[in-house]
């Protein structure tokens, strides 16, 4: 049995990165909100990291959903997805919130950075003008509507193979939290890293203040991965085969213990904890801790989907 | 500040109130039980009377269309069992179940997967279907497959498009030499089908995840006992 071909595999990677970056693009949205609301208030436009989780999350949502169209094996059949529904499918609503999550995402950047727009456009399209500022109004209601959203996306990105009655390892109550807590952080990483390439200062207050949220979260991560696995070991059964071909042998053992717990947890708490003490942030503490998270999460998604599928009840 | 607070909840309120308002004007339950089939067609495995010959599959290859590298049916080998002379082979069904709670249905965003309410049959509306896959990953008995040629998933329909359009009954049914596939209505208490149910003690695939399947086994009683 090889890592990436075995019997039962019904999903491949593309529909991890598809989570990876729908988590990703929840996450940034969630970071960014926390860092306008908390931090930065009116001068949130200013914030080169805000800037980089407004071209993020965008980007990253649309072009999971085209891998996830690609992946279809009638990509020019997907308008049916968006024409039918099904209130029991986990997929069918997942796509309502996709779509209502993109809606409130651009009105939401239209209302952040309607100043900086405005000033831009110059009383030229009038009718543009008007609608920047009916949403800039409305800034709280969306706002509070897209948090909750963003949250949704995340979570539903695990309820969606935790629906998979047939796997032991993906129908698990624990998942959805898992995959909710690691697409934020994932989020937090890459408004960190875009934001310090797009030359926003490494030891500025955003900084800070993600890094503040990101002990507690990477420590709730840990102990969700613990909980995870050892309430598989615990049913016994099939749940137990099936944790210990994930972490106990082979490549995705490999890739668990050194990717997703060495990499993708271990290393940024330790230079999190680091850069505490130290207090004093550069460039390239930020961008590695930052690049270390993500990978860590890109590798969880794909340890999850394969090894959750190599064991049947 | 409390001024943003209070709009908020107030469109929250608004939320809610319209979605309470929605679920009142969806049709009650009681609609769709009004008119209760007469019909809930099931199969019974016979795995004592199975001789592993594959004719059945044979048979719906060529009744059903199905392309060669995959199949809605097919016949799982085990064994040999005991000692030499006295050994033998078991054999047991592989196909669609026809779960009553059928994790494909509940899972297909667009409602391909669907169960015939007049014959209890879960088919698959092939316009709808757009390929994502989710009912192969859901289903637990691993019996879906995405038919090559139409790019759509499929699997057993008891002949649904085929043979019981035309009043026959499954071709796996009639290309069985050894009479172990027994088609018939669950309703129907004269039905072979029921009598066999009540004559054999049989039993039914991973029944703990209830998904009630409508594919029955009757278990293999010679050789040794496999725990």
């Amino acid at each position: 049995m090889s890592a990436f071909h075995f019997d039962g595999l019904v999903w491949h990677w593309p529909i991890a990165i598809y989570l990876f970056l729908a988590g990703l693009s929840a996450g940034a949205v969630f970071f960014a909100i926390m860092l306008k609301h908390f931090k930065l208030a009116d001068k949130a436009y200013l914030s080169p990291f805000v800037q980089a989780a407004a071209v993020i999350a965008p980007i990253a949502v649309c072009a999971g959903l085209g891998i996830l169209v690609i992946d279809l094996t009638k990509p020019l059949a997907f308008w049916k997805i968006l024409v039918f529904y099904n209130t029991s499918s986990v997929m069918s609503m997942g796509v309502l919130v996709l779509l209502v999550y993109q809606v409130m995402l651009f009105a939401w950047l239209g209302s952040v950075f309607s100043t900086p727009i405005q000033q831009w456009l110059k009383q030229r399209l009038p009718l543009l003008s008007k609608l920047l500022a009916q949403l800039a109004r409305h800034e709280d209601v969306i706002t509070g509507v897209l948090v909750i959203l963003s949250l949704s996306l995340g979570a539903y990105t695990g309820f969606l193979l935790s629906a998979l009655i047939g796997f032991p390892l993906l129908n698990n109550p624990v998942l959805p939290l898992l995959f909710l807590i690691s697409g934020l952080s994932s989020g937090a990483a890459a408004t960190l890293l875009g934001g310090v390439l797009m030359r926003g200062n490494p030891n500025g207050v955003e900084v800070r203040f993600i890094h503040r949220i990101e002990i507690p979260m990477i420590l709730v991560e840990i102990a969700l991965l613990f909980t995870f696995f050892a309430g598989l070991i615990l049913s016994g059964g099939q749940s137990q085969v099936a944790a210990m071909k994930a972490i106990g042998e082979g490549f995705w053992g490999w890739i668990f213990w050194a990717g997703v717990v060495g990499v993708g947890l271990t290393l940024p708490l330790a230079f999190n904890l680091w850069m505490k003490v130290s207090s004093d942030r550069k460039f390239a503490y930020v961008a590695v801790t930052a690049s270390f998270s993500l990978i860590g999460v890109l590798l969880l998604r794909n340890f999850i989907l394969y090894t959750g599928q190599m064991t049947a009840v | 500040m409390d001024n943003s607070k209070r709009r908020f909840l107030k469109g929250c309120g608004g939320v809610i109130a319209g979605m309470s308002v929605y679920t009142v004007t969806q049709p009650p339950q009681a609609n769709t039980a009004e008119q209760v089939s007469e019909l809930k067609y099931a199969m019974v495995h016979d795995e004592n009377l199975c001789i592993g010959c594959n004719a059945c599959e044979d048979a719906c290859r060529k009744v059903n269309n199905v392309p060669d590298g995959v199949t809605r049916v097919n016949i799982e080998r085990s064994g040999p069992f005991g000692e030499y002379p006295n050994q033998s082979y078991r054999f047991s069904r592989h196909s669609c179940q026809h779960c009553e709670a059928a994790p494909c249905v509940k899972v297909c965003p667009t409602g391909a997967a669907y169960i015939d309410e007049e014959t209890g049959i879960v088919a698959v509306n092939e316009d709808r279907c757009v390929g994502c896959q989710y009912c192969i990953a859901a289903c637990p008995y691993q019996i879906r497959f995405i038919n090559p040629e139409t790019r759509v998933a499929d699997k057993c329909d008891f002949c649904q498009q085929t043979q019981l359009s035309e009043g026959l009954l499954p071709a796996c049914v009639l290309a069985c030499p050894t009479n172990a596939l027994v088609f018939g209505n669950l309703k129907d208490p004269a039905s072979a089908l029921v009598k066999t149910l009540k004559s054999k003690p049989t039993y039914r695939d991973k029944v703990d995840l209830g998904t009630r399947p409508k594919l029955f086994h009757v278990r293999t009683i010679d050789g040794e006992i496999v725990l």
